[in-house]
């Protein structure tokens, strides 16, 4: 696979010179964002220069800038949970994997399909593999230059807090959010689509491993990735291309023609306010899904799941 | 020679331009860090980074899944100097749901009975200042059970 970071770099040293002197005078611009890691993130003072976020503007149209979004592989695994999927190790991608993901492709994909394996572990307070499946992320955080942010600190923080899921949550989000911020502060937005691709394809993969006993419940959620699947592919093809964001496009054709079986009836949304002033939000689409598409969803995934982790 | 001075001097504008845009992203995590995140509170946040730095006229939009049987918080957090941001909530279809105009809030709590497809929609009310500022915009989404 191709290896954007290489492609970034260069021309770097030709303009090493004139970057320096910028740098100079952009340090009189303005505070320096301070290292961003979820460690710090509950322990820095909450305040703030009040100039920090802004700056005057030199830009004088106004644009429309699209955002698309894909659930946390911390939330999917809330819905397996709910929905009465049982955890099993053997469904997870052996950590022992990780040293040979070579390229920035296989290495973001499989971070994305270890966090995966480390919200399920965390959620299922499955605590052993959680710290394990962290210290795999801090390994490929490390390879894709992001290392920095899964710290020794950060693992002893989770290693403190491994019996409090609640705060293990806290460490999974803040660490991946501050990840996909600082991927895409440095221009790494297709490493950031991959990772989100690996932990939605891992978190299908684990819903998926043994639908024989699946609940109702586990096979509507099953289905309505139907919609997240919608917004993965949105989301890959909102950033420029490369290699390997076309080559996760195209794997992801074989599960959109697996999850087209699933059918949709779509009714307007309509809302309603409890008795303590909290707004329901109902109606929306009818979904429906067979056990044929449901084996047929399963296979696709895992399929797509094994080309990049095996 | 003035060739040299003028290659010279747009490669500084160049390299400056993108310095202070990078500055700019690297003052948004910092920003949404600290100003933003906390007002999630109990709920847990996505780690989806949906941040840019946008000038008065603009506007942001954010597609997602929102699923059944879950409580979400929807906070849109910008920086003061682009003033009070409005936000509204289709459903699937392009209809209202909800609209923070005339509200008091830069957040909407809300629980979701059916899952279903929603887009949040930004606009950052125009300004007659003459001197004109961009800054950190933020959609965030939490949930909990």
């Amino acid at each position: 696979m191709h290896n954007p970071r290489t492609r970034r770099l260069s021309g770097a040293w030709s303009l090493g010179a004139l970057t320096l002197l910028s740098l100079a005078v952009l340090a009189g611009c303005g505070e320096s964002a301070p290292a961003d890691d979820a460690n710090s993130a509950t322990q820095q003072e909450l305040t703030t220069a009040p100039e920090e976020g802004m700056m005057p503007t030199t830009r004088t149209s106004a644009l429309k800038k699209i955002f698309h979004a894909v659930p946390s592989p911390i939330e999917t695994a809330l819905l397996l949970e709910a929905s009465g999927v049982n955890f099993s190790t053997d469904d997870l991608n052996d950590a022992g994997k990780a040293s040979g993901y070579q390229t920035t492709g296989l290495q973001a994909v499989n971070l994305g399909i270890y966090a995966g394996d480390l919200s399920y572990a965390t959620i299922f307070n499955r605590n052993q593999e959680a710290i394990q499946y962290l210290n795999v992320a801090r390994r490929l955080a490390d390879e894709l230059g992001v290392g920095d942010l899964i710290d020794g600190a950060l693992i002893e923080r989770a290693e403190d807090n491994r019996e409090v899921r609640d705060s293990l949550i806290h460490i999974v989000t803040s660490t991946f959010y501050a990840l996909n911020a600082r991927l895409k502060e440095n221009g790494m937005e297709d490493v950031s689509g991959l990772i989100a691709a690996g932990g939605w394809i891992e978190g299908v993969y684990l819903g998926t491993r043994n639908l024989d006993g699946a609940t109702e419940e586990l096979k509507t959620r099953i289905a309505e990735q139907k919609l997240t699947l919608d917004n993965l592919r949105s989301l890959l093809a909102s950033y420029p291309s490369t290699e390997d964001l076309a080559g996760m496009i195209a794997e992801l054709d074989a599960v959109e023609t697996a999850f087209a079986g699933v059918e949709i009836v779509e009714h307007a949304a309509n809302t309603s306010t409890t008795d303590d002033g909290l707004v329901v939000i109902s109606g929306g689409p009818e979904i429906s899904v067979s056990d044929e598409t449901l084996a047929a969803i399963a296979e696709a995934v895992a399929g797509v799941r094994n080309h990049y982790a095996n | 020679m003035k060739a040299i001075q003028h290659i010279t001097l747009a490669a500084l504008a160049t390299i400056l331009a993108v310095g202070a845009s990078s500055e700019a992203s690297a003052q948004c995590r910092s920003f949404t860090k600290k100003r933003c995140l906390p007002k999630l509170e109990e709920y847990v946040q996505n780690d989806n980074y949906n941040t840019a730095v946008l000038i008065p006229g603009d506007e942001a939009e954010l597609s997602l899944t929102f699923f059944g049987g879950r409580a979400y918080r929807l906070l849109v957090c910008g920086h003061p100097v682009l003033g009070d941001l409005d936000f509204q909530v289709l459903d699937a279809r392009g209809n209202g749901i909800y609209d923070s105009t005339d509200k008091d809030a830069n957040h909407f709590d809300f629980r979701v009975a059916n899952t279903q497809q929603m887009i949040v929609r930004v606009q950052v009310p125009q300004s007659s200042a003459a001197l004109q500022h961009e800054g950190c915009v933020s959609i965030m989404i939490g949930s909990k059970g």
